[in-house]
């Protein structure tokens, strides 16, 4: 595998290819919400705010020149999520794609899991290069022929035709989710998905729509004593009665479906204890745990909260393994970003393919590469500044106070409405997805 | 919308003010791009209020996080994208500050006091709309927290989706078998044609989804699909050979 040996500081990154609108007018309905690649990294997609799915596929690197650049360019592009209206509640349930996920294929069409604030749909991608030509009771333009005027027979023939890629929906998962789905995650038997929504977990056969099991339930009798919700869920990568829940508490819960059939009691529970010295008045709130992913080795778990990635080994609940601050300078910050709503911000994070880097996203479109195996780290920034081709990206530093050295920014200069939250790791070679507020960079390796 | 002109990170009093001179020395830099106009000697908001003291004492600083706290949970409801997450970790962190006041011993605030009259509607015996202002005893403490608890399950109890909709948005099943011309060449097209109950469509009745249940896994599917399978490999070379032709 190609260029996955190489930690994350030992790789220049440069920059490939930046997809959306260039101007800074952004249009609501652009903003990009969630990326994801396929298990091949052929295919990287891009869900948005306006309920679009945008598919871009890698281009067949040049078999002569094993080093040269690949490029991803649009390969289906459909509408996924329409907003629609709660009559009950008089509320807007909206269109935005939260998550998408990729099932591993299994024949010549893609799959896709893709999800809003309600309904799940599972999408089949497919490729058309043939046309039946030839019927003997309509044109070719579909009109039907005078049956009086038919004397012959013929059989139709396929016959080449210029590719299309067509996206069907094949199933929908409605009405299961009274609350927000936040997450899906498809599980390592092929055969069944979870989805996660403020306060429950539903389990799901992929062929079967009109039934779902709930496998958590975290919804207290009284509403009043609701003091916890679920952030993110997602299956263990190779153990099919394995998943993990994260809630806003900074909890982390590994359920195993074989105990029982409503996971309410978890098997292991990760916690790391506060640090006194740190306490404030958002203590909660920033502990809050916005993403988890399991390593793909499946031995290790991630979590991303307000300030900082963490590494759990699943072996260890009490506190986790390694630690990464993303961007310890707001700490001191913390109420100003409590007042303008940006500390309820949610990151996610990723693994690269062979677990030895993990990244997440900043403000300021920065966003920060974690090298586990050579313990440093790195910020770079996505910007249209850095954006000529193949230009290498310069680390970024931020001055959190005190005399602020040439090339640093200092922490008042940064712009806290330009976020990545999204970002995705191509899951064999070193290319990144990030995604700026809506635009989607992709970055790849340097090649000499 | 959040208008998409840069947004600073408008200094709360309680933060720590760093070095404002710092703004001034941004011109000439490298980083001085047009993007980062605002840090140009521009006077941040804080400057412009009275004294940036960063060091308020501690029951000030609190009664202003609980002043935002207050602020944001009433305006939930006016949010273009309401979250109960959001409206959890503001209720603790309320709950929690409320905690440390009535431990202290210290009284409320008319702003707790008058936190949520127009929400707690059906009024609980107990909430008094008339409160004096800058109440100072605990007794009045107590009397408050409890309308503010029952907004609760007024600020929790609005994030339900009702399946009200559902009526508007199935899909209807005919509109993905309308096109022939798909189904040729797919396996997983043809399970669904065998097994109708199981098709696209939430609002399958139980029974039917019952029944599809155990047709589906009282045929051993894997042996019906295997024929099936192989039938379309027949097909797959029929249509080669046309092709060709």
């Amino acid at each position: 595998m190609a260029g996955t040996g190489a930690g994350g500081n030992d790789v220049q990154w440069c920059f490939s290819q930046v997809k959306g609108a260039i101007d800074d007018d952004v249009a609501e309905a652009d903003i990009i919400s969630t990326v994801e690649f396929n298990h091949s990294g052929e295919l990287l997609a891009t869900g948005d705010k306006g309920g679009r799915v945008v598919i871009f596929q890698q281009e067949t690197e040049n078999k002569c020149q094993p080093l040269s650049r690949s490029e991803y360019n649009v390969y289906s592009t459909f509408q996924s999520h329409e907003p629609e209206f709660d009559y009950l509640k008089s509320l807007e349930i909206e269109e935005k794609i939260n998550k998408i996920r990729w099932l591993p294929q299994k024949n010549a069409a893609q799959f896709l899991l893709s999800t809003n604030d309600k309904t799940i749909k599972l999408w089949k991608i497919s490729e058309r290069d043939k046309r039946p030509e030839g019927y003997n009771l309509k044109e070719e333009d579909g009109r039907y022929r005078d049956s009086t005027t038919i004397t012959t027979l013929r059989v139709p023939v396929f016959r080449p035709m210029d590719l299309m890629v067509e996206a069907s929906p094949r199933r929908i998962f409605a009405n299961a989710h009274t609350y927000h789905i936040n997450s899906i995650s498809v599980n390592s038997d092929n055969e069944t998905y979870l989805s996660a929504d403020d306060l429950r977990i539903n389990l799901w056969h992929l062929e079967i729509t009109d039934r779902s099991f709930n496998i958590v339930d975290i919804k207290p009798a009284n509403m009043e004593d609701l003091t916890e919700v679920i952030t993110a869920a997602e299956f263990h990568p190779h153990q099919c009665n394995t998943f993990v829940y994260s809630s806003s508490k900074g909890t982390i819960r590994l359920c195993d479906m074989r105990a029982s059939a409503l996971c309410d009691r978890h098997s292991k529970l990760f916690e790391e204890p506060e640090d006194p010295s740190n306490r404030s008045f958002f203590s909660e709130i920033i502990s809050s745990i916005s993403d988890v992913k399991f390593s793909h080795s499946g031995r290790y778990m991630m979590t991303r909260d307000y300030l900082s990635v963490k590494i759990w080994d699943l072996n260890m609940e009490n506190r986790p393994v390694e630690t990464y601050q993303v961007h310890e300078y707001l700490r001191s910050k913390l109420c100003s970003l409590y007042e303008n709503d940006c500390i309820f911000d949610k990151f996610e994070c990723c693994w690269n393919g062979n677990d030895s880097v993990v990244m997440t996203g900043s403000y300021n479109n920065f966003f920060r590469m974690l090298d586990r195996s050579q313990r440093r780290d790195v910020t770079l920034e996505a910007s249209r500044e850095s954006s000529k081709p193949r230009q290498v990206l310069k680390p970024r530093r931020v001055c959190a106070g005190g005399k602020r050295k040439k090339d640093e920014i200092s922490v008042d200069s940064l712009d806290f409405n330009k976020k990545i939250l999204h970002t995705a790791w191509h899951p064999q070679e070193n290319i990144i997805a990030v995604a700026t507020t809506n635009n989607l960079y992709i970055f790849q390796e340097k090649v000499n | 919308m959040r208008r998409n002109s840069a947004v600073r990170a408008s200094m709360c009093r309680l933060d720590v003010e760093s070095a404002v001179k710092e703004v001034g020395q941004s011109i000439g830099d490298v980083l001085s791009s047009p993007r980062y106009v605002l840090g140009r000697g521009v006077k941040r908001k804080l400057v412009d209020c009275e004294d940036p003291v960063p060091d308020l004492p501690y029951p000030l600083q609190r009664q202003l996080v609980m002043d935002l706290c207050l602020d944001k949970l009433q305006s939930c409801h006016r949010r273009s994208e309401p979250s109960l997450h959001r409206s959890v970790l503001l209720a603790n962190t309320l709950r929690q500050l409320q905690q440390e006041m009535r431990q202290e011993g210290g009284g409320l605030s008319p702003t707790l006091a008058a936190a949520c009259p127009a929400h707690a509607a059906p009024a609980t015996p107990r909430h008094t709309p008339d409160l004096p202002p800058v109440p100072s005893d605990c007794v009045l403490a107590e009397e408050a927290l409890p309308s503010l608890t029952s907004c609760h399950d007024l600020i929790f109890g609005s994030f339900e989706i009702t399946n009200s909709t559902s009526y508007l948005t199935d899909l209807a099943p005919d509109d993905i078998f309308d096109d022939i011309d798909t189904s040729m060449y797919d396996p997983s097209d043809f399970s669904v044609l065998a097994f109708p109950s199981l098709r696209v469509g939430s609002g399958a009745p139980s029974t039917n989804g019952e029944e599809g249940l155990k047709t589906f896994s009282s045929c051993s599917p894997s042996s019906a699909l295997q024929h099936r399978l192989s039938d379309l490999n027949d097909l797959d070379q029929i249509m080669e050979i046309l092709v060709r032709s």
